[in-house]
């Protein structure tokens, strides 16, 4: 019989509705294999033991005085640290919020709560979501469950972690381009990047508002689309937040592929992957065309520069949202400052790490005079010509497929040093996040090393039911387990 | 093209952020390697006029509550009798 924690987020809750189970058996055996993994992985920057019990002591409490269980009811959840919990501290894994207390809560997060879900802490990020490995974080490392002398990928690299290592059965995290589908492919799980709109932003603290996205991290894909079911939907305080009401993802998950039309890109083969990968990958596609999927080749050749476009408009609207960290509203302020501008220049000088200042610099430049056109101007006209180009694929096929990274999990340390290079890492999720499609990664196999690779499947806007029902049915056929080795520990965690 | 220090000073100075003379040579020559990466974007540019910016819909502008003042306060640096706490607004321009 499985420890609870071992458990998926759709049983765990079916198990407490039923009295099966009850909510503080799921955190005490959460919180005592988080005790077990966190000296090892480190995906946390804080975990809240005592709420989470007490918490789930209430959810029995009223769950015996019959109330009607949540569709999440007792199920643990890893938050990344930007998204917002009332009462609660907020870094965004940067020391320019050291000290910040989170006023309200974000709609996703209230949503996850009223479903019954049981918040078990705050998960380590790149600070301000920008990276691809964590590392920039300003507080600590976290490691790869599969293999800790490894990255977990990023930005959500600590809710990803704390899902693979067993943690939690669910993690919250934001994918601006990229940031919840590669942490997941890092680490052997699945993440969901749902169209722009479909979740709220409000309490989702900024990068670059045309590509955010909240999005959930699970082990299966079945408890990721139970927990974008909980969490979508229209939100007054967000005025970007689709008006169109939530599905039930579940309802046509196991429906299968057959018939579904998978879009291959031709330019895949141009985009330096890894022979694992690529070997991999056309494996995945095998699988799903055995699963009764009809594979169609399709183009679009802008789809190429999404890196250069997403470099571009995202440092530009970073540049414009980390304005608001200035010293004076909230956050860190410099000691001492001679004046306001002093004040703004030292705070900010100060709090901000490099690959943030980088990307303010980067953006800045892009949308400098003498150079806007030239960069943020050019790189709106090739968006819309990648739009009208996967526009055109999608009037031919339901679903485009391709891997999620070029790579299983980089050593820690490997990238740091060249930017560039960590960007490139991004180059198959940084489409879906510039056209706002709705994305899965869903783990697709391991490379010769033993690290778990990941197939990605994009969707029509909105289509997130068509996404998730061919992951499902991709997952069924691969048969995959969550299951990381922890390589390198002296020796692997008990239970 | 590596960006020479003058202008990484310059966008710094539009950025609000003083870099040391460390970090201003690191930037020099990894923004400049992202930059040259950028330029790519040249060879994608389509003659085709882009397509009108898709605005979210407005919202209907209705008062309602909005956050504590000593909610927000609480998290202020420096605040003094309801009010946000700032050095003396003088000199500047001079990043």
């Amino acid at each position: 019989m499985p420890e609870p924690w071992e458990l998926g987020a759709e049983e765990i809750a079916r198990r407490v509705a039923a009295r099966e189970l009850s909510a503080a058996e799921v955190v005490d055996s959460a919180l005592a294999r988080t005790a077990r993994v966190e000296p090892l992985v480190g995906a946390y920057l804080a975990v809240y033991d005592e709420e989470a019990r007490e918490r789930a002591a209430e959810l029995d409490r009223r769950l015996a005085a019959g109330e009607r269980a949540g569709r999440l009811a007792g199920v643990p959840v890893a938050l990344k640290d930007n998204l917002n919990l009332a009462g609660k501290p907020l870094t965004c894994g940067s020391r320019i919020l050291a000290g910040y207390v989170a006023p309200y809560t974000a709609t996703a997060v209230e949503r996850l709560l009223a479903a019954g879900a049981v918040v078990l802490g705050r998960a380590n990020m790149d600070e301000f979501a920008m990276g691809s490995s964590t590392e920039n974080s300003a507080y600590r490392r976290t490691r790869n469950p599969w293999d800790l002398a490894r990255v977990p990928g990023g930005s959500s690299g600590g809710p990803a972690a704390a899902v693979a290592a067993g943690s939690a059965p669910l993690g919250f995290g934001s994918d601006t381009g990229g940031s919840v589908r590669q942490p997941a492919a890092m680490c052997g799980v699945v993440g969901v990047k749902p169209t722009w709109g479909r979740v709220s932003r409000h309490g989702l603290v900024a990068f670059a508002s045309s590509t955010d996205q909240i999005g959930p991290l699970a082990r299966g894909v079945r408890d990721a689309a139970l927990a974008l079911a909980v969490t979508a939907g229209p939100d007054p305080r967000d005025s970007t937040c689709a008006a169109r009401p939530a599905e039930d993802y579940l309802e046509s998950i196991e429906e299968g592929v057959r018939g579904l039309r998978v879009g291959v890109l031709r330019e895949i083969d141009a985009a330096g992957l890894g022979a694992a990968a690529r070997a991999n990958w056309r494996a995945a596609l095998e699988l799903l065309a055995r699963a009764g999927a009809e594979p169609v080749e399709v183009s679009a050749p802008s789809v190429s520069a999404a890196i250069a476009v997403y470099y571009v408009i995202a440092t530009s609207e970073a540049s414009a949202n980390l304005a608001r960290f200035d010293g004076v509203r909230y956050g860190r302020r410099a000691a001492d400052a001679e004046s306001l501008l002093d004040l703004y220049l030292r705070s900010r000088s100060e709090g901000f790490g490099t690959e943030v200042k980088r990307r303010i610099m980067l953006g800045t430049f892009a949308l400098s005079s003498g150079y806007y056109e030239a960069y943020y101007g050019r790189a709106r006209g090739v968006l819309e010509g990648m739009r009208r180009q996967v526009e055109a694929a999608f009037e031919r096929v339901d679903l485009l497929a391709t891997p999620t990274a070029p790579t299983g999990a980089f050593a820690l340390g490997e990238k740091v040093d060249d930017p560039l290079a960590m960007y490139l890492s991004d180059a198959f999720t940084t489409p879906a996040s510039l056209l706002g499609l709705p994305a899965v990664a869903v783990p697709s196999g391991f490379d010769e090393e033993g690290l778990p690779l990941s197939l990605q499947l994009m969707g029509r806007p909105f289509d997130e039911a068509t996404v998730l029902r061919a992951a499902r049915a991709f997952e069924r056929e691969a048969g995959w387990r969550v299951a990381p080795g922890f390589r390198g520990a002296a020796a692997a965690p008990a239970g | 093209m590596a960006l020479n220090l003058d202008e990484v000073r310059k966008i710094a100075s539009l950025a609000r952020l003083r870099l040391s003379p460390e970090e201003e040579r690191l930037f020099a020559g990894q923004l400049g390697d992202v930059v040259d990466y950028i330029d790519q974007l040249a060879r994608y540019e389509s003659a085709d006029p882009p397509a009108a910016v898709a605005l979210a819909p407005e919202a209907d502008d209705i008062p309602g509550p909005s956050m504590p003042r000593e909610l927000f306060l609480a998290n202020a640096p420096s605040a003094l009798d309801g009010f946000l706490l700032v050095p003396v607004v003088k000199g500047g321009g001079d990043a």
